[in-house]
């Protein structure tokens, strides 16, 4: 006998669906069969530190900023995603196979040159692309499991710097995050948690400045004009290319000031529990 | 316009057995398997790609001869590589074993990179590590000497390579949620890479599937290339004759009984 009423329970379920879909992470198919993959959920308030990281990064990267918002918008109505983090071991390579698919011409050399430079990119690398292929797969599979529950996801970059940084699943050389809900349609494609926050003069600017070719003019006199109003001609505008200043700035600091300041906040609490883990 | 003209005799029987192998039955089993490896594509171009951009390409390939020619190319390749000798030339069998094999391949992870600074390729904060070791100018690959020494001639766009892990897990994921069998192998993609499939890709993954009782790509005995069901039927062949010749009788006139024991009439 029973009567659930309201979101609560859903929410509360996802957490079990979650859990699910690390089954199926587990359960992909690996080329290789070598490739060590680990999976954690993480919900409620042990992911703002995650929301933390991400925010500064937003500032300047708007793949970014959309995942930031709409899933700090979530969590602040009280409607948590919850996240599964998806972690491989791809740094290295134990195949011997010597492909040259990683631009080396043995893996012995790959794995000297990893040993220096690994974890130097903001997802991980260098990596073994036969290890990236398994990864990637284990990662379809959590968002084919979560499309089967019928969960709204989204499989994010954004998320795996963020966990990266702040030092979850320390012993894996990459992670991507799958955000999983709220119990709703459309969060994370069309997003409505987005509505509004971009005017029309922004989207607009966006798209001259993305899809530049769309907006060139007549290109015979070998410097087009763009049509970036409705009036272009007058009077015409062309496009720069040049060193922007402000974006490496802003990069920069965003980078290596204002994330690591987030990293120090919460770094040490979560390596604690890695700690507690392995006692 | 052209109208579509429905056919209303719907009318008709299917045989449908594994075997024998190649016999109308056994076709009609494949084609069955045909149907589902065609689904198996459609999933995975509908797989997350990095940016959402297009970058798969797809080739579906069936009969004796296709697969027999894919097969060779595994053991060729076997041969070049003491890592690979045992497990490819394994793998060559479940080639001969399947029905069908679907390729996919990423057509921009040796040319236009995702250019977005991840950092998996060389684990750096740019592009650089696979501009550096590519011929380009401003950023665009030149990809017309295609010759190397190497299997793969990388270095490739990890991200991309990442969404090809992405379209093979869709197709699996839809092999599975189908009940058909199916595995994704290096040796059949770098196979079907020599012999032109994928033609536009800079790397390829073989995924060979079938529809029988027994899992070809799985459950295999050592030194499976010697002995394995083909081998076991061919050599069923050559002894059962030999020992037909090494005994004889004239069944119309007596054949050899059980001898009666004591006690018995």
């Amino acid at each position: 006998m029973g009567h659930l009423i309201g979101k609560e329970y859903c929410l509360e379920h996802l957490i079990e669906v979650a859990k699910s879909i690390v089954l199926a992470i587990h359960k992909a198919p690996q080329i290789t069969g070598k490739t060590k993959i680990e999976a954690e959920i993480i919900w409620g308030e042990d992911i703002l530190p995650i929301i933390e990281v991400m925010g500064p990064v937003a500032k300047v990267m708007r793949y970014v900023q959309w995942d930031y918002e709409t899933i700090k918008n979530c969590y602040d109505k009280g409607e948590s995603p919850v996240i599964i983090l998806i972690g491989g071991k791809i740094a290295s390579s134990n195949l011997n196979w010597n492909c040259g698919a990683c631009g080396f011409s043995t893996c012995k050399e790959f794995n000297a040159y990893s040993k220096e430079n690994k974890g130097g990119g903001q997802l991980g690398g260098p990596s073994c692309n036969w290890k990236v292929l398994d990864w990637a797969m284990a990662c379809d599979w959590a968002c084919a499991s979560a499309w089967q529950y019928r969960v709204d996801n989204r499989i994010m970059g954004s998320v795996g710097f963020a966990t990266n940084a702040l030092g979850f699943m320390p012993n894996m050389d990459a992670q991507l995050g799958l955000a999983l809900g709220p119990p709703r349609d459309m969060v994370y494609y069309n997003r409505e948690e987005m509505h509004k926050s971009m005017s029309y003069e922004l989207d607009k600017q966006d798209m001259v400045s993305c899809v530049p070719n769309m907006f060139t003019c007549f290109p015979g006199g070998g410097k087009p004009m763009y049509k970036t109003k409705d009036d272009w001609w007058a009077p015409p505008e062309f496009m720069g290319v040049g060193y922007s200043e402000q974006v490496m700035e802003a990069y920069q600091q965003v980078l290596f000031e204002q994330v690591p300041e987030m990293v120090v906040k919460h770094a040490d609490k979560i390596a604690e529990r890695y700690k507690n883990k392995n006692k | 316009m052209k109208k579509y003209v429905e056919d209303l005799n719907f009318q008709g029987e299917e045989y449908i057995g594994e075997w024998t192998p190649w016999s109308p039955q056994d076709i009609r089993r494949k084609k069955c398997l045909l149907e589902a490896a065609r689904l198996m594509v459609d999933s995975a171009f509908t797989a997350p790609f990095a940016g959402g951009v297009p970058s798969l390409e797809a080739h579906i390939v069936y009969g004796q001869e296709e697969l027999e020619a894919i097969a060779r190319k595994i053991e060729e390749i076997a041969h070049t590589n003491e890592s690979w000798k045992e497990p490819f030339l394994y793998e060559a069998v479940m080639v001969r074993d399947s029905d069908v094999i679907i390729f996919l391949g990423n057509t921009r992870c040796h040319e236009t990179p995702l250019d977005a600074g991840c950092g998996m390729c060389g684990g750096t904060l740019d592009c650089g590590y696979f501009y550096d070791k590519k011929t380009h100018k401003y950023g665009l690959v030149d990809i017309t000497d295609r010759s190397s020494d190497k299997m793969i001639d990388g270095p490739l766009c990890s991200a991309r390579v990442g969404d090809l892990g992405y379209a093979v897990g869709s197709a699996l994921w839809t092999a599975a949620t189908l009940m058909v069998d199916a595995r994704p192998f290096a040796s059949v993609g770098m196979a079907g890479q020599k012999l032109g499939y994928c033609p536009k890709s800079g790397m390829v993954v073989g995924v060979p599937v079938a529809a029988k009782a027994k899992n070809p790509f799985v459950d295999v005995n050592v030194d499976y290339h010697l002995i394995n069901m083909d081998k076991v039927l061919d050599n069923t062949r050559k002894i059962y004759q030999t020992t037909r010749i090494i005994r004889g009788f004239d069944y119309r006139k007596w054949i050899p009984k059980p001898q009666k024991t004591d006690g018995e009439d």
